[in-house]
């Protein structure tokens, strides 16, 4: 046996040794977020946070992934832009990690997605929208409902639609996202024919909408589509219960963010009732798959420790779905490679805790799941009957549908 | 040349030098990425005390001038295509119209008038890119970089370079007023306006000129803003943030000296990076907010007064 021989014999017994050492102690897998815990988004972002960390201690106490157990880190993005990017640059360059999930919501998630692109690192979305319609990474994942462009505004004026609604009014806030659903829905409303009698803008910092509704009733549309924020979504809310929209009025809502949140939909109470509401989840017979009540039952515990959303149906169980979804790819592949995981994510239909999920070319849904939910029978001060079924039917996709619009919205609203 | 001088521009020279090393050197980003939001502060921080500092009129419409750079790089991207460098060029005459107009606004108002007046400038300029669609109004638009300039090998390390450069030409006007007769007349317009005008100083000229340097400079750090991000979107480009932010840094500086607002923008940015990704929860909020505290009852002249109270004979240097 040569001297190179001998070496190369020691250096693969040491290689191997080390490796079966290094089994029990290898170090964890790290995924590398941000996360909004200051500023305008930080109580959605807290909320998400909470329902990945669920994931995190669940697949931990199974065992981790390949053995190795899960680590976050996590550092806050104050819901702003400008943030972002150094975060995900030290999230790579320094703390190394092996996965990405986004931020919450689509302003923090924009800038950082060249960088993730050019290093060609997978990302995995965290409710933001269209996102990656202009950068096309092929791998980012987003984890949210929406699925194709148009499927949020057709869910809703396809009911009104089919209400009998033949003209449509728009209110929408100046704000990023208000700005990019109403902007589809015009384009929808005209792809199906339906006139947009009323389409008005207000600034973000609107508190007074009595005006604004009265001028919206003087155009008598069929439908009504709100694209608002918790703080108008409340005030316009107020202004329809004081001045009303009239009979003509087959349906309302939409759009209307804060609706979701427990402390908005306790305070707002039967103000509720009537609108129709997007949502991501809600606890109606459709919408429990395997894992999902076992789900609320430890966060319904720890959200109240975290203090964040106590009812948390919006963001968190999509946060536990990311980490589903990661598990499913890195334990199928056996493998950490970005794009190994990448292919499968896009090749395969995966089961979580928010119904089955498979991704489109563009890392979007492939099927919408943005539910369209009508309140109904909903008590002033009462937050745990949001926890019952019934109280916000689901109108659309019909495939999770639990109940038929009531119509005309004077009608429902009593 | 002035030994002063000498010891600037050679400080200035190793300081360029330094970061085009870096820069050429080092393959982690993330230095870069944390630097440049510091070298972007500092010359915000520089700009505003050119006003607030030497003049004493104090502008809350920071983010407005920052805003306005952001959004001309972007109308200028969307457009043309054009080249950074000329979007830092024209962002910056953009900023000098608007501290024009600012100018104007000093000839009727005063003190506490004016800052709101600044802060006004600052939502009217936010409303109307908010209504600009071609820009991408309230919804943001996303941009892509052009390819990276030789020598530098990633856009973000030549954007590192350039912020350095506009550190170095805004921290050399500013030294510049400081020691010309500009410097001296707008301390003593400062001091009381009407006894200035009296004695001959050319107050209108004067603030005209700080506000119009000022807002030039501070526009020009905007501008490669737009790409660092590769984003903008009015709520983020015209974030107040950057007005507190600004207003602290120099506060906590000390607008006495041009090193002033230079020390603090370093302390307080390298101190939100720090926080940023050590703490990150609200506490790092609250630890901003407990430093800003303990300056203003601690050093209410800022570092540049706290190192003179030790050191009297540097009050008397230049």
């Amino acid at each position: 046996m040569d001297r190179r021989t001998l070496l190369g014999g020691a250096m693969a017994v040491a290689a191997l040794g080390m490796t079966s050492a290094s089994r029990a102690d290898e170090p964890p897998i790290r995924i590398g977020m941000s996360m909004p815990q200051t500023g305008g988004l930080a109580a959605g972002g807290k909320a998400s946070l909470l329902g990945i960390e669920i994931w995190r201690d669940d697949v931990n106490a199974r065992g981790g992934l390949l053995g190795r157990k899960v680590e976050l880190v996590v550092y806050d993005d104050k819901s702003s832009a400008s943030e972002t990017p150094a975060i995900y640059a030290k999230l790579l360059d320094v703390d190394k990690v092996d996965l990405l999930f986004a931020p919450y919501a689509t302003v923090p998630t924009a800038p950082i997605m060249p960088l993730v692109k050019q290093r060609g690192m997978l990302l995995m979305g965290n409710f933001s929208f269209q996102v990656n319609s202009k950068i096309h990474h092929d791998m980012w994942f987003n984890n949210a409902p929406w699925g194709p462009a148009d499927a949020w505004a057709r869910g809703f004026l396809g009911l009104g639609q089919k209400a009998g609604g033949k003209t449509v009014a728009m209110l929408s806030a100046d704000q990023e996202f208000a700005q990019n659903l109403i902007t589809t829905a015009r384009d929808v409303a005209k792809k199906m024919d339906l006139s947009v009698v009323f389409d008005q803008t207000y600034p973000p910092s609107t508190a007074e909408f009595s005006s604004i509704i009265r001028a919206l009733n003087a155009a008598k549309p069929d439908i009504v589509y709100v694209a608002s924020y918790p703080p108008d979504s409340a005030a316009i809310l107020r202004a329809v219960n004081e001045i009303g929209v009239g009979d003509n009025v087959k349906i309302f809502g939409g759009a209307m963010v804060g609706l979701q949140f427990a402390g908005v939909m306790e305070n707002l109470g039967s103000l509720l009732n009537g609108v129709v509401n997007y949502n991501s989840w809600l606890p109606e017979p459709s919408m429990y798959f395997d894992g999902t009540k076992a789900f609320f039952e430890t966060y319904s515990k720890r959200a109240v420790e975290a203090k964040v959303d106590p009812l948390g149906y919006y963001l968190p169980p999509y946060g536990f779905a990311m980490g589903q979804l990661i598990e499913q790819a890195v334990t199928a592949t056996k493998s950490l490679d970005q794009k190994t995981l990448a292919k499968y994510l896009r090749e395969h239909v995966h089961k979580t805790i928010v119904g089955s999920i498979e991704f489109a070319e563009d890392g979007e849904w492939k099927e919408t799941a943005t539910l369209e939910a009508q309140f109904r029978g909903v008590k002033d001060k009462n937050l745990d009957q949001f926890r019952s079924s019934g109280k916000q039917v689901i109108l659309f996709p019909e495939r999770l549908k639990t109940g038929e619009l009531i119509t005309p919205f004077e009608a429902a609203r009593n | 040349m002035r030994r002063s001088d000498i010891a600037f521009w050679t400080g200035a020279a190793l300081f360029l030098l330094a970061v085009l090393l870096a820069s050429l050197l080092l393959r982690n980003e993330y230095p870069f990425f944390a630097g440049y939001v510091i070298l972007q502060f500092i010359v915000l921080a520089v700009a505003w005390s050119i006003l607030g500092g030497a003049a004493g009129y104090v502008n809350f419409g920071t983010n407005a001038f920052f805003g306005a750079g952001v959004y001309t790089a972007v109308f200028l991207t969307k457009a043309f295509g054009a080249p950074l460098l000329v979007q830092i060029a024209v962002a910056a005459a953009v900023g000098s119209l608007l501290g024009f107009a600012v100018g104007l606004l000093t000839l009727r108002m005063q003190g506490i008038f004016f800052s709101i007046a600044t802060i006004a400038l600052a939502i009217i300029i936010e409303t109307t890119v908010m209504n600009w669609r071609y820009v991408g109004g309230a919804a943001g638009i996303q941009l892509q970089r052009p390819p990276v300039t030789a020598p530098f090998d990633s856009y973000v390390k030549m954007l590192f370079f350039v912020q350095a450069l506009l550190v170095v030409v805004s921290v050399a006007i500013t030294r510049y007023i400081q020691h010309s007769w500009i410097g001296r007349g707008l301390q003593a317009l400062k001091d009381d306006e009407l006894a200035a005008e009296c004695t001959g100083v050319p107050t209108l000229r004067l603030k005209m000129l700080a506000c119009v340097l000022s807002g030039a400079l501070l526009a020009a750090a905007g501008a490669p803003a737009a790409m660092y991000l590769q984003y903008a979107d009015p709520s983020s480009a015209f974030n107040l943030n950057y007005s507190v932010s600004v207003l602290a840094m120099a506060l906590i500086g000390g607008t006495a000296h041009w090193i002033g607002p230079v020390l603090g923008a370093i302390l307080l940015g390298s101190t939100q990076q720090v926080l940023a990704v050590t703490i990150s929860s609200e506490v790092n909020v609250l630890v901003l907010g407990i430093m800003l505290v303990l300056f203003v009852v601690g050093a209410p002249k800022g570092l540049i007064g706290l190192f003179r109270s030790f050191s009297p004979r540097t009050g008397a240097r230049k």
